[in-house]
């Protein structure tokens, strides 16, 4: 009985192995690509991430560009980890991002610490407000946050287009745009690097959210409503009003997301705001690659964010197409959505012998 | 002759040995029952007589060949059935196509086999072997729909379909009334009487003395015993399963609290369930203070819907429920645990506990927003430690790593885990449902002795199960449910017979009973 290992242990490890196997493989996938091509694959992930990694001004500015997938990527896992599944993030990062810029252009002669603050806040609101929709429609009348959330996206870009292509469009702009925040609304640069204060920021709401996930009540019941819901509503969990809680934080962090980008980065809102992919999406592969753990996400976000910015450098130091990165970006997808490890087959292996095998088919049947 | 025979049998699972060296003999046609307590190796013994696990070493010979089984179908070729005590059927089918899954005969006509399945024929074919064996069930009804007992039916029509030789039954018994279980085991002895052979797995000793024929003892993986069923007796197999004198019937206080405050009161509880039908009728309930009011009742009969009704999990279409004059009428779970109510779950791994969690995490479940866990909105780690430490040691939970998860906790020491966890909130009223099913002996017994604790200690206690021994031991008063209705009530259960209860779990009131 003393061979068991603890869960704590044996189950990070898990989420380690079944992270780092992917982008391992990818990386090794990518250099035969790169090999075929006729460059040297170590030298050319020497430019792509000794640029962005192993470079003081590379790194800053690669945490620059990881911040928002920090957020999107704990927006995600707040809801996966509760079985709940918020695919809506990209349209509320976008929705957060336009209140944002609206507030920003708009109100005028704030000082700059009042003036970001309302525009986050205002923007928080509106995330929170784009995930009220899917949260009220699967708490209390059932509908599958799936599809509500999945084709809110559409919704919200078409919305931003048309707002962003009258009433806000800004006149002296060759392209659709709405006019840039005014510098009260700018998150400054600090020391001269690409780095404003949107990222302590950041770290901040990653360690509240890293207290909520692993000591709060919150998240015991997040964990517990994730693995066995039955056993969550029998321990009076008040499931509809968790799934409203988990729902409200993501759009909030989503929204916040998305401001926070706007106003350290783009500064008004284009039709590519949010790149491509787009940020909620590129969160829930921060997400998943980092085992919906808080630190994970963000070691995640860091090298995603690092895999991007590589790209430059890429096109710059060598002549292998920058577009490896999003070959390296697409398999890292592929690979991680097999599931290398799972917990059941390391908590089955664990189990007592007399525990039978058969147990999980046979709950299904019984009920 | 010897049918089955393992030499030497041994299969360990990391450093942890759970059979070691078992030679089980079993002779042809004979009743074997094979004893022992939870985690004592007896289902990783069946499990690798049925294909479902491989042995680290040593044979299975059947008939005097060596068999090497990879899957249970290589097993049932060699004519080895079994019925598991969890049910392995397709809920959505019917009970027909549940028992002709994997072997369904096609239609036949004269030009060839049509690629339909003959569902005519083989209603027909199921029909004639439920009835043979007196079964009792309508094989076009929807395994879904079916009660945990009748499922269990379809389970052995299952195997007796599909002709095996050695039948093996794992806790058979454990969902059966009385009368049902006098009907198996005529069922077994006539099987016998065909020249089958079968194998019972049971922590029911008064069934192996009842039905089998031999008996093996298995206990931490070894085989202790191996006895001629007439030649032993229920103490002698109990003491051989936990190494100790076991009380078998527990000394009980009798003492009258029907002057006792009425602290729990149902009144015209009813309810329907998703599809509309109406699984309890007007039920009503009092328990008073220090006294366990038993349900008895055959599986099915609506004790189910009753838990979640009165647990929170389930609304009532008509009820009026109170607890200490606090109403409690479909009140949400937290307010129910609120109000000072335990609640054991029939379903230790569905309700009851979590699995992939810690064991910490587990002894919190349902109670962590009270203080002593939970500080503005932060839970407490090292009071919660404290707490699992305190309760593991309060009750006896034998662990492995207390840091570890509950999954490693055999069925007798994971129910502890509830027990703690519900009894340490010193409940005013505790409703209990099988608290003791697939518990071995030392647990139940330990569990049996809490509950009547909690009862001196003046707590009011629900009980519901369908042991009925369990109930008789327990109970200051019984009632037993039928089709979700009260059909009878028995205020005297010392002088109560298993008869006459039986016979009302069977839907046969009492005063009928009285007239004739």
């Amino acid at each position: 009985m003393k061979r068991r290992a603890r869960r704590g242990s044996s189950l990070f490890g898990l989420g380690i192995a079944n992270s780092l196997i992917p982008v391992v493989s990818a990386f090794v996938i990518g250099a035969i690509i790169i090999a075929v091509v006729g460059e040297n694959p170590w030298t050319t992930y020497q430019f792509m991430l000794g640029q962005t990694l192993f470079d003081a001004s590379g790194f800053v500015k690669t945490l620059h560009y990881a911040t928002p997938l920090i957020l999107t990527g704990l927006a995600i896992a707040v809801t996966f980890k509760a079985n709940i599944f918020n695919m809506g993030v990209e349209g509320q990062v976008l929705s957060g991002a336009f209140a944002a810029g609206v507030v920003g252009f708009t109100l005028k002669g704030l000082p700059a610490p009042v003036h970001i603050t309302v525009c986050l806040l205002v923007a928080i609101a509106v995330g929170m407000l784009v995930a009220l929709v899917p949260a009220v429609l699967k708490a209390y009348f059932g509908v599958n946050e799936i599809v509500v959330t999945l084709m809110l996206n559409y919704a919200i870009v078409e919305i931003l287009r048309v707002l962003a292509q009258t009433v806000f469009r800004d006149p002296t702009s060759g392209y659709v745009s709405t006019p840039s925040v005014a510098p009260s609304a700018t998150f400054t640069r600090l020391f001269g690097t690409s780095l404003t204060l949107f990222t302590p920021l950041a770290l901040v709401v990653f360690v509240a959210m890293y207290v909520l996930f692993k000591r709060s009540r919150l998240g015991y019941e997040i964990t517990a409503m994730g693995i066995n819901p039955g056993f969550a509503e029998a321990s009076g969990m008040d499931v509809r009003r968790k799934i409203m809680t988990i729902m409200l934080i993501s759009g909030a962090l989503s929204g916040l997301a998305g401001a926070g980008f706007m106003l350290s980065e783009k500064f008004k809102y284009t039709l590519d705001f949010s790149g491509n992919p787009g940020l909620g999406w590129d969160g829930m592969l921060v997400a998943l690659l980092g085992g919906h753990d808080p630190v994970g996400i963000v070691v995640a976000a860091v090298l995603y964010a690092a895999l991007k910015t590589g790209a430059d450098s890429i096109s710059i130091f060598s002549d292998v197409p920058k577009e490896i990165t999003g070959v390296i970006q697409g398999l890292i997808i592929l690979l991680l959505s097999i599931r290398y490890f799972t917990r059941t087959s390391v908590v089955a292996r664990r189990r007592a012998p007399t525990r039978k095998s058969s147990e999980e088919p046979v709950r299904a049947a019984q009920s | 002759m010897n049918i089955v025979e393992t030499v030497g049998l041994t299969r360990t699972f990391g450093d942890f040995v759970a059979n070691d060296g078992i030679d089980l003999r079993v002779a042809q046609g004979e009743i074997k029952a094979i004893v022992g307590e939870n985690g004592a190796g007896k289902s990783t013994l069946m499990n690798m007589l049925y294909g479902l696990l491989t042995p680290t070493s040593g044979s299975i010979r059947v008939r005097g060949t060596e068999c090497t089984f990879g899957s249970p179908a290589d097993a049932i070729k060699a004519g080895l059935g079994m019925v598991h005590q969890h049910f392995k059927l397709v809920p959505s089918l019917s009970v027909w196509e549940n028992v002709v899954l994997g072997i369904e005969k096609r239609v036949q006509t004269r030009a060839g086999r049509l690629p339909f399945i003959d569902a005519r024929g083989q209603i027909g074919e199921v029909q004639a072997a439920s009835d043979r064996y007196g079964m009792q069930l309508d094989v076009t009804a929807t395994v879904g729909d079916l009660s945990i007992g009748l499922k269990q039916r379809v389970e052995i029509l299952k195997m007796l379909y599909r002709d095996v030789e050695i039948l093996i039954l794992d806790e058979p018994t454990a969902v059966l009334t009385p009368q049902e279980v006098d009907g198996l085991i005529v069922t077994l002895n006539e099987l016998k009487a065909q020249g089958k052979t079968i194998i019972v797995i049971t922590h029911k000793l008064s069934e192996v003395m009842q039905l089998s024929d031999s008996v093996t003892v298995i206990k931490r993986g070894h085989v202790v015993a191996d006895l001629r069923t007439a030649q032993t007796n229920e103490r002698e197999l109990a003491q051989l399963m936990v190494g100790r004198d076991v009380v078998l019937t527990l000394h009980r206080d009798e003492r009258d609290c029907s002057g006792n405050d009425v602290a729990y009161q149902v009144r015209g509880l009813s309810t329907t369930d998703e599809h509309g039908k109406q699984v309890l009728s007007d039920i009503d309930l009092d328990v008073r203070r220090g006294e366990v009011l038993g349900i008895a009742g055959v599986e099915g009969n609506g004790q189910s819907e009753l838990l979640k009704v009165l647990t929170g999990l389930m609304t009532a279409t008509h009820a009026a429920t109170t607890l200490e004059g606090r109403d409690l009428t479909n009140a949400m779970p937290t307010a129910i645990r609120e109000a000072g109510v335990g609640i054991i779950h029939e379903d230790r791994y569905q309700h009851g506990l979590c699995r992939e969690l810690t064991i910490s995490e587990n002894v919190i479940a349902g109670y962590h927003e009270r203080p002593d866990v939970c500080r503005h909105g932060l839970l407490r780690p090292h009071e919660i430690a404290g707490k699992r430490d305190r309760l593991i040691e309060e009750y006896d939970v034998r662990v492995a790593d207390p840091d570890g998860v509950v999954s490693q906790l055999s069925g007798g020491n994971a129910q502890k885990v509830i027990i703690a966890r519900e009894f340490d909130a010193a409940p005013k009223l505790l409703i209990a449902s099988q608290p003791t099913r697939g518990v071995d002996v030392g647990s139940i017994e330990f569990i049996h002795r809490k509950i009547l604790q909690l009862r001196d200690a003046g707590t009011a206690v629900l009980l519901i199960s369908s042991e009925l021994s369990e109930i008789m031991t327990l109970s200051d008063r019984i009632v037993v449910m039928y089709k979700g209705r009260i059909i009878g009530e028995i205020d005297d259960v010392a002088h109560a017979s298993t008869t006459a209860i039986g016979l009302l779990m069977a839907g046969i009131p009492q005063t009928e009973e009285v007239a004739r």
